[in-house]
């Protein structure tokens, strides 16, 4: 209650001091009501909440706390993973009630879309003279006086031991290994740079010309001509190294005004800076197939005045690899945009623009999703770039920290090594999270450069899915993930699942499921789609990442190949979407080999984990499942996919029950349910309450061409001579004459018996020495004198 | 006048009576019987007469037969056909026997009619029972009987005469739907469309009926409602009923032969409004204050500016203009349903919406409506594609060098030859057709009682004079009948020809109707014409019996 007081006391503060902030928030919202979206009003949002951070400087005032609706919202349904979509209306009913603000300010407790997990990788080494990331290699280097150390980071597990290589000593601009991890090359100075051959400890320089060039920076490339190429003021040079004679040879350069440049290894693509605004740019993409000569392009920047001419600097660019496609983000920082260019073959086009809310930005790429850091506002906002639209997938929410697991997992190992208890070590990191010495690497790490720790950027899926209205979309969403493929593919199942018992509307459901068709159909062709994974489990489980990162400790033991995560772009204009083993895989049990590298799910998962649970607990009237099952029907046909019969086999159980034989028989006769023998065998036992359906079973067998379960079934109507003529037609020899016999004498009909008598003795050879022959003369000669008598 | 005329003279006219046994038990109130009569202006002695008679017979009949009476009396110059529509209501249907030609009936065929005159009147108002004990004076249900009939009738005026059907009609079948055939993709697009339909009214049991041309393509109700709906939404709402506004019963359609179709509707309803009042005039019993409506009526459904087909059949909605939506009666679940009928293009939606679900009464549906819109059109316009798409026109159906119907009994589908290439077949195939079918459903009514659990396997192979093969056969609940004209080699050919056939019918492909290549079990000898016998196993041999 105490808190609630002066929570309120300070609201007063607060509104008192952002009065027209608020009033124009209010206003905003207050104008758009009751169409309540996503991100309305955000940017009045962001004025009002920068307003309330400065006037709270003292008290902790999280930027949760002003999206604690929101948040709020999002935690009622997942906790309950009641993945409902009723909007975002709740964020404006809550309004009113706004003392509850620092409830929610409880760290770990609360939810984001995006989180870091402790622990993280420490990279403290005594002496060092700052961090390195050569990002060919993935490796994080940290140099002292007299070696190097490097880290490991992808696959990323932070208790990995570090190497160390000897090297001589001096300054220290850049470092990057070679490809194969053999040489060391250290950028000393402008003018120079040293290689160290890591096995012989031999070293060797190369220089360039000290009056008109100097160097800008390098990397190691796997094209095929060359294996180093050094970034001048002057252009790029080309060099080959010569293994015998242990240096290297100019192979080709390229000549340009070089201001700056930019390299990801990811995306192979050097981009090079130039002219007055440093707006004009080359590029040139260094692949394994061979080296591709992009078209000069300008970059838009917005003018503050007519006369002014903004600088474009390096850290204003970025090359993001998403999907395998390479796109690069310019911030503008007079429009406050994010202009977003794809880079092909050909050409450079520009892809439309991202509103920024904050003077600093930083872009990491977890999983293809495109994460925008708006460091001062401390959010972060989410965006899928597969999908056409530019909306945002969720609404801005802070990176969050998490310091421990959240389910009970195996005592923490972590926690007790550092001797700080978790909600130290939680609040601490929290206040620096954003903080000026934090670095984004590429593509999903960020490094605190002051306390040498380096953290891997996750998105909590669950999350995300938990808090987006749209069913649909969020099944796209998650249909794309390949980092958490398992997981993705649980929370899709959970979300039909749902969908299916909540009775949504057969429209929503018909969407959802032919999004899933649709990703499957696709994974099948691209191949990304793993078959044997079998998951009997039918409840979602998510285990902790704790016992995750288990799995990935015998992974990394236990295959090799397994580093290569990297998605390799050998043109800018492939689409193609690598399976890439996931590093971190959140996979259901652990005795589940980790391979399940897509998240699409196969028709028959569809049924075993989606309808077959559904079917179960469902109550009532089973039309609305009939509809969703036509509704799965129509989709898979429309992709041309197979469907199981046990899908049929349940649509007639369902339609059985409601007793609604006559759309049954609709359905069997325009194959909507498609023959096979199984569906044959249900409509004989639906059959039982209906001939007519009974029948239909009866005909499908014959189509089928069943020819010895059809005479069984014709017996057992009663139908002897039919049988016996399809038999004979068919060629049946597998239903033994007895069978007909005993039906023949159970009808107490002598002629029927003398009938089938005669037909076994005419057409089975060797039937008249059987005992059966002679059993049944015996008895038809019986019945015909107990007649004649 | 037309019709007066043909009532008024008797000699070629048909009586239709619809009485109720259980009524005027005393001496003297014997026309509390008469629920209906036509021709409405025949002396009360002779009404009396007519079903005195037929009265006396089902009495008469029930002494042997409880549970069916009698189904039809063969006198020498008439054809009394009863039908017992409801316990204790009886419709009876006297027919002439003319030496003119074209007067040859099918008796099974006239019971379909009186059957669906009683379904139809059922469906729109409920059973006539019913009916009876709300108003035991009866006024009220011969205010409704007499104008539905009539209406119904009406559209058996072939110029100034009703024309029954005839042996011209054999290979049609009253009281049947007729399906169109679709392909697996377009199959699921409509049964999506249904869900959606249904789902998305909100309501809880709704049902549906789908159209394309005249044709069945998804229906959710019983068979025995479908029946009725279909039979009405062909005659009353399809595309071609309410562009052409003319109309006869599909059975009867002539098929491209305009003369034949010639119906002066307007002509019609004068003369059977004169009936009514005539009715009026003789009956002091009426009453003025029924408000009756006749769903029947021609020529008042049209389309919407929304696509919703609109009628003031029912009347308005009380304080204002909006045309009240009809409401039908379902045979299977007893509920009222309203009737919403959407037609885009060729294709006719007709989604019936419980009365109970729907609480504001118009503006309820109004809103339904608007749902239905809203979800569906899309696929809408989606499944018209795809049916026009696969749609093969009129002759769609024809199998050149046959004449055929195909009935399923158990799903009440038929399918037949196109009716313009019925109309090419001689008359002595169509006389043998109708005779060949009465002995069918004569066998068929035997083996009901016998053995009602199983269906008999049948088949038949007559020649008629002019050479053409005949054929029947039923095989567990389907028939297929079939003329071949062409077919004059020896009856091995005629068999062989059928055999081809079952290949070629998509509703045998589809769903393995009629297993063929069995042998000739049955023989029937029919003396007027030359008969061929055909015996246990021996294909191909022929005998003239002459």
């Amino acid at each position: 209650m105490k808190e609630r007081n002066s929570s309120s006391s300070t609201l007063r503060r607060i509104l008192v001091n952002c009065a027209a902030q608020a009033k124009e928030y209010g206003g905003c919202v207050a104008a758009k009501v009751p169409e309540i979206e996503r991100d309305m009003c955000l940017k009045e949002f962001l004025a009002l909440k920068n307003c309330m951070q400065n006037t709270r400087k003292g008290l902790r005032f999280s930027i949760l706390d002003i999206l604690w609706a929101d948040t709020e919202y999002c935690k009622r349904k997942f906790n309950s993973l009641n993945l409902r979509g009723e909007g975002f209306g709740l964020v404006m009913s809550g309004k009113a009630s706004i003392s509850q603000l620092s409830v929610s300010s409880s760290g770990s407790a609360g939810l984001s879309h995006v989180y870091i997990q402790h622990p993280p990788l420490r990279c403290n080494v005594p002496g060092s003279r700052g961090l390195f990331y050569d990002d060919g290699n993935k490796l994080l280097c940290s140099p002292t006086s007299d070696r190097v150390f490097s880290w490991k980071v992808a696959p990323f597990d932070p208790l990995v031991a570090p190497t160390s290589d000897l090297i001589s000593e001096g300054p220290i601009l850049s470092i990057r290994y070679s490809l194969d991890v053999k040489i060391i090359a250290i950028q000393r100075t402008s003018q120079e740079i040293q290689f160290f051959h890591r096995e012989t400890g031999q070293n060797f320089c190369h220089k360039c010309k000290p009056e008109s060039e100097s160097i800008l920076g390098f990397f190691w490339t796997d094209c095929p001509r060359c294996h180093f190429v050094l970034v001048k003021t002057s252009g790029l040079d080309l060099l080959a190294y010569d293994a015998e004679s242990k240096s290297f040879q100019l192979v080709d350069t390229r000549k340009a005004n070089v201001s700056w440049y930019v390299y990801t290894h990811e995306s192979r693509l050097v981009l090079l800076a130039s002219g007055m605004q440093c707006k004009t740019f080359s590029g040139f993409q260094l692949s394994s197939a061979g080296i591709v000569c992009l078209p000069k392009f300008e970059m838009v920047m917005a003018k503050s005045e007519a006369n002014s001419k903004p600088v474009l600097a390096a850290e204003d660019v970025y090359i993001a690899t998403i999907y395998g496609r390479i796109y690069c983000l310019q911030i503008d920082r007079v429009a406050m945009l994010l202009h977003s260019y794809r880079f092909y073959q050909d050409a450079v086009v520009q892809q439309g623009s991202l509103p920024i809310y904050s003077s600093k930005i930083a872009v990491s790429v977890v999983d293809n999703v495109l994460l925008i850091h708006q460091v001062d506002t401390k959010v972060v906002i989410l965006y899928d770039i597969f999908v056409d639209s530019r909306a945002p997938i969720s609404a801005p929410l802070p990176l969050l920290f998490r310091g421990f697991p959240r389910s009970n997992a195996s005592s923490s190992r972590s926690t007790i090594k550092d001797g700080e208890s978790p909600e130290a070590n939680i609040s601490d990191s929290e206040s620096n999270i954003y903080g000026d010495d934090w670095t984004f690497l590429i593509p999903d790490l960020t490094c605190n450069a002051s306390n040498k720790q380096l953290w891997k950027i996750h998105l909590d899926l669950e999350a995300i899915s938990a808090c987006s209205s749209e069913v649909p979309s969020v099944l796209v969403f998650l249909q794309h993930r390949r980092l958490e493929a398992s997981k993705a593919k649980q929370l899709c199942l959970a979300i039909t699942h749902n969908l299916i018992l909540e009775r949504r509307p057969v429209l929503m459901v018909a969407k959802a499921v032919e999004v899933l068709i649709a990703s499957y159909s696709q994974s099948l062709k691209t191949g990304s789609y793993l078959k044997g994974i079998k998951d009997t489990e039918d409840n979602v489980q998510f285990k902790s990442i704790k016992t995750n990162r288990k799995v990935n400790k015998e992974k990394l033991s236990g295959g090799a190949e397994s580093s290569s995560t990297e998605v390799h772009t050998s043109s800018s204009q492939s689409q193609h979407l690598r399976p890439t083993n996931s590093p971190l895989n959140a996979s259901v049990s652990e005795r589940q080999e980790s391979q399940v590298t897509s998240p699409a799910i196969s028709p028959y998962e569809m049924y075993s984990l989606v309808f077959a649970p559904v079917e179960e607990e469902m109550v009532g009237d089973s039309s609305y499942f009939v509809a969703i099952i036509v509704e799965f029907l129509r989709s898979a046909s429309s992709v041309k996919k197979k469907v199981q019969p046990n899908i049929y086999v349940l649509a007639i159980q369902l339609l059985a029950r409601n007793e609604r034989y006559a759309e049954l028989s609709q359905f069997i006769i325009n194959k909507v349910l498609q023959p096979s023998k199984e569906v044959a065998m249900q409509l004989l036992e639906a059959g039982r309450q209906n001939s007519q359906v009974r029948k239909l079973g009866l005909d499908m067998l014959r189509q089928l061409s069943l020819h010895h379960d059809y005479v069984l079934q014709l017996v057992q109507d009663g139908y002897y001579l039919e049988a016996l003529r399809y038999a004979r037609k068919h060629k049946v020899v597998t239903v033994r004459p007895s069978l007909f016999l005993e039906a023949a004498l159970a009808s107490n009909d002598s002629q029927l018996l003398a009938a089938v008598l005669r037909f076994f003795s005419d057409f089975t050879p060797g039937f008249k020495t059987t005992s059966d022959c002679h059993t049944y003369n015996r008895i038809l000669n019986e019945m015909n004198s107990a007649v004649a008598v | 006048m037309g019709m007066a005329s043909a009532n008024s003279g008797g000699s070629e006219g048909m009586e239709l009576c619809i009485f109720d046994l259980r009524r005027g038990q005393q001496e003297g109130q014997e026309l509390d019987k008469i629920l209906f009569f036509f021709p409405a202006d025949l002396p009360f002695s002779t009404q009396l007469s007519v079903i005195g008679l037929s009265e006396g017979l089902i009495t008469f009949t029930r002494i042997f037969s409880p549970e069916a009476a009698c189904e039809v009396i063969e006198a020498e110059r008439h054809s009394h056909v009863f039908y017992e529509a409801e316990p204790d209501i009886w419709m009876v249907m006297v027919v002439e026997k003319s030496k003119e030609a074209e007067a040859i009936w099918r008796v099974e065929a006239l019971r379909e009619v009186l059957k669906e005159i009683h379904s139809l009147f059922m469906m729109f108002y409920g059973p006539v029972r019913e009916m009876l004990e709300k108003d035991p004076s009866g006024g009220q249900i011969r205010s409704h009987l007499y104008p539905f009939v009539m209406d119904y009738l009406s559209d058996f005026l072939v110029g100034k005469k009703i024309q029954l059907p005839s042996f011209r009609d054999c290979l049609k079948e009253c009281g049947t739907v007729q399906m169109l055939t679709v392909g697996r993709e377009a199959a699921i697009e409509v049964q999506s469309l249904v869900r959606v339909l249904e789902s998305g009214a909100g309501a809880t049991h709704c049902y549906s009926l789908i159209l394309f041309q005249d044709l069945l393509v998804s229906t959710t109700l019983s068979p025995d409602d479908t029946i009725n709906l279909f039979a009405y939404a062909v005659q009353r709402l399809s595309p071609r009923a309410l562009s052409s506004g003319v109309s006869s019963w599909s059975y009867l359609r002539r098929g491209s032969t305009p003369s034949h179709v010639v119906v002066g509707p307007t002509f019609a309803t004068v003369s059977v409004s004169d009936q009514f009042h005539q009715l009026h005039a003789t009956s002091p019993s009426q009453d003025n204050s029924y408000h009756v409506k006749r769903p029947l009526q021609h020529n008042r459904w049209s389309k919407g500016k929304d696509g919703f087909l609109v009628t003031d059949i029912w009347g308005t909605e009380t304080g204002s203009l909006i045309p009240s939506t009809p409401t039908i009666w379902l045979q299977q679940t007893g509920e009222r349903m309203y009737l919403c009928a959407y037609q885009y293009k060729s294709l006719t939606l007709i989604l019936l919406v419980p009365l109970s679900s729907i609480l504001n009464g118009e503006q309820g549906v109004s809103l339904v409506k608007q749902q239905v819109l809203e979800n569906a059109s899309l696929k809408i316009l989606k499944v018209e594609e795809k049916l026009s798409k696969g749609w093969g026109g009129e002759n769609a159906y024809h199998v050149s060098g046959y004449r055929y119907l195909l009935i399923d009994d158990d799903r009440n589908v038929s399918r037949a030859s196109p009716p313009a290439k019925v109309t090419t077949l001689a008359k002595e195939s169509l006389l043998a057709m109708s005779k060949l079918r009465e002995e069918v459903d004569l066998e068929k009514s035997r083996s009901k009682w016998d053995n009602a659990d199983r269906d008999k396997d049948l088949e038949i192979c007559i020649r008629a004079k002019n050479n053409a093969w005949v054929i029947a056969r039923t095989n567990r609940g389907k028939e297929l009948y079939m003329v071949l004209e062409r077919a004059n080699e020896t009856l091995l050919y005629a068999s062989d020809a059928f055999e081809r056939f079952s290949d070629r019918v998509p509703l045998l492909a589809s769903s393995g109707a009629v297993a063929l290549g069995g042998q000739l079990i049955h023989v029937i000898i029919l003396t007027e014409i030359k008969v061929v016998i055909v015996g246990h196993r021996l294909l191909g041999v022929r005998f003239l019996l002459r």
